[in-house]
């Protein structure tokens, strides 16, 4: 294990991890209060059409699908406001459209598959140095974000009709949700990749839910599910040569399945 | 003589081009218990949602305590929806629910304070579930519920209460002693009540006024008034003694065949 800390590339991998892995944590609450693990799955894919132009037009790729998912993200949230196109409907149109899109561009440029292949299942032991400073300030900034509205957002995730009725943005506050969601997202393609980071972003919180009694709870078990998961994940990815992200998400998955075996057990 | 606390005058209002109230005017002195009543479809939710400024109008003037809905006493207002569905497993608490009540009194980046808790362990106590605060609220029943969300409103210490069907998919005991409840409440707090409701039997028992709804207002008066002169026949096309006795076996609106209006 000590010899696993003292390579400055799996420090950089670490400290990444889990910075990406406490905001997804985070995220994962809203995710499964609000039944959005849908949108999850959908922002993921639209991420790949932002990624492919981004390595289409010579931009950086993350910023490239940053922008891209978050744009997507907002016409979805403005169709469900504006129009009586469901959420969902509006979901399954526009993001496997995003990914059509994606895939279509990744085929008129062969030269930038062996890119494509980390960004479908990351590779978080890859982040350069660069990388690691806009990454920690998008977490603490997402973060400290979700820490000032937590409680609007609750209450928005339960009871969307009373909040508006208190007078809470209702709008403001799901397209900031929204947008948090498509940016957390992009930043952790490079934990887990495009296919796998939807599950990060609602295992977390159903191992809380089946641990926890109270909403605090399921908020610290899913954040120390999370840590888990990317120290655990990441040892075994260095030990037995294993891909990093498919790694992580094996090990937040058998921790869920422990704590339903468990809540069983309990209850 | 003080503002109403609910005044529509001359109101229409739509959903997609479709009418769903057409020259609505009623108004509800402020202390008051008022019934919404009508059939589905009569246009008793819309009447709330314009009142709570979910929904505008597209003609006429909407009024709570004197000014348009969420500018001026947008505070003074307590919303109870007909249920909450919360995602199964998730342990959130009664008292959780109740704090709620006070998000936008507290306003972002503020952790409820003790007051906060008292207000809501108050509120608890007012609906006679102080000792459930910590119990799941999935796992309270349907009338227990329905006694938190009136307590999340009231830990808003609201003036006026707008109710929308609170009682729908309670047994008849449990309707009683939810208006039974908020009856006291209302005298004890000097509460306006407005309550869209198919409980035509409990109502006219308890309320001081009833507002008769089929997209515009059929008639209002006291209950007596509006319950008799086969007013409520012509307004749910059916005979009265099948909508009171319907009404009373079942707790529904015999003509209802969906949900809220």
């Amino acid at each position: 294990m000590t010899e696993f800390l003292s390579y400055a590339f799996v420090q950089r991998a670490l400290v990444t991890g889990l910075l990406l892995g406490v905001m997804c944590a985070v995220l994962s609450f809203f995710v499964v209060l609000r039944r959005m693990a849908f949108v999850g799955v959908g922002l993921s894919h639209a991420a790949l059409g932002g990624v492919a132009l981004g390595l289409l037009l010579g931009a950086p790729p993350l910023v490239a699908a940053a922008l891209f998912t978050v744009g997507v993200a907002w016409v979805v949230g403005w169709l469900r406001g504006r129009t009586e196109v469901s959420e969902d409907t509006a979901i399954g149109v526009f993001f496997p459209t995003a990914m059509a899109l994606g895939v279509v561009l990744i085929s008129l440029s062969p030269a930038y598959r062996q890119d494509l292949v980390a960004y479908l299942f990351g590779n978080i032991l890859s982040v350069s140095p660069d990388e690691v400073l806009p990454l920690a300030v998008l977490c603490v900034v997402g973060l400290a974000l979700v820490g000032f509205y937590f409680k609007e957002l609750l209450f928005l995730g339960v009871d969307e009709e009373a909040a508006r009725a208190a007078g809470l943005p209702a709008v403001r506050l799901r397209f900031l949700l929204l947008t948090l969601l498509a940016v957390t997202i992009v930043a952790a393609v490079r934990l887990v990749g495009i296919i796998l980071v939807s599950a990060f972003l609602v295992i977390p919180a159903a191992t809380g839910q089946a641990l926890a009694r109270s909403l605090r709870g399921m908020l610290v078990v899913a954040v120390i599910s999370s840590l888990v998961s990317v120290v655990a994940g990441l040892w075994l990815s260095w030990t037995w040569n294993l891909p990093s992200g498919a790694a992580i998400v094996l090990v937040s998955a058998v921790l869920f399945f422990g704590a339903l075996a468990r809540a069983r057990r309990v209850a | 003589m003080s503002v109403p606390a609910v005044l529509l005058d001359g109101v229409s209002a739509s959903y997609e081009g479709h009418p769903a109230l057409e020259d609505v005017g009623f108004q509800v002195p402020q202390g008051r218990f008022a019934a919404l009543i009508g059939p589905n479809g009569a246009g008793k939710s819309t009447c709330l949602r314009l009142l709570l400024g979910l929904v505008r109008p597209t003609a006429g003037r909407v009024e709570v305590f004197g000014h348009p809905p969420l500018t001026g006493d947008s505070d003074g207002v307590g919303y109870v929806p007909q249920k909450v569905t919360i995602p199964r497993g998730l342990p959130i608490t009664a008292q959780d629910i109740v704090l709620m009540g006070r998000t936008a009194a507290r306003g972002p980046g503020r952790l409820p304070s003790r007051r906060d808790r008292e207000l809501a362990h108050t509120s608890l106590d007012q609906v006679g579930l102080a000792d459930l605060a910590a119990r799941r609220f999935q796992d309270l029943s349907g009338g227990q519920q329905q006694r938190v969300l009136i307590a999340r409103a009231l830990c808003a210490q609201p003036r006026l209460l707008l109710m929308d069907e609170p009682t729908a998919g309670l047994d008849s005991a449990a309707r009683a002693r939810f208006y039974a409840l908020v009856c006291d409440l209302q005298h004890a707090r000097g509460l306006t009540l407005l309550c869209a409701t198919h409980d035509l039997d409990v109502v006219g028992e308890h309320a001081d006024s009833i507002i008769l709804l089929d997209r515009t207002v059929r008639a209002q008066g006291t209950p007596a008034e509006v319950m008799s002169g086969g007013r409520l026949e012509q307004a749910y096309h059916f005979p009265a003694h099948h909508v009171h006795q319907d009404h009373a076996a079942h707790g529904t609106d015999p003509t209802a065949t969906s949900g809220t209006s």
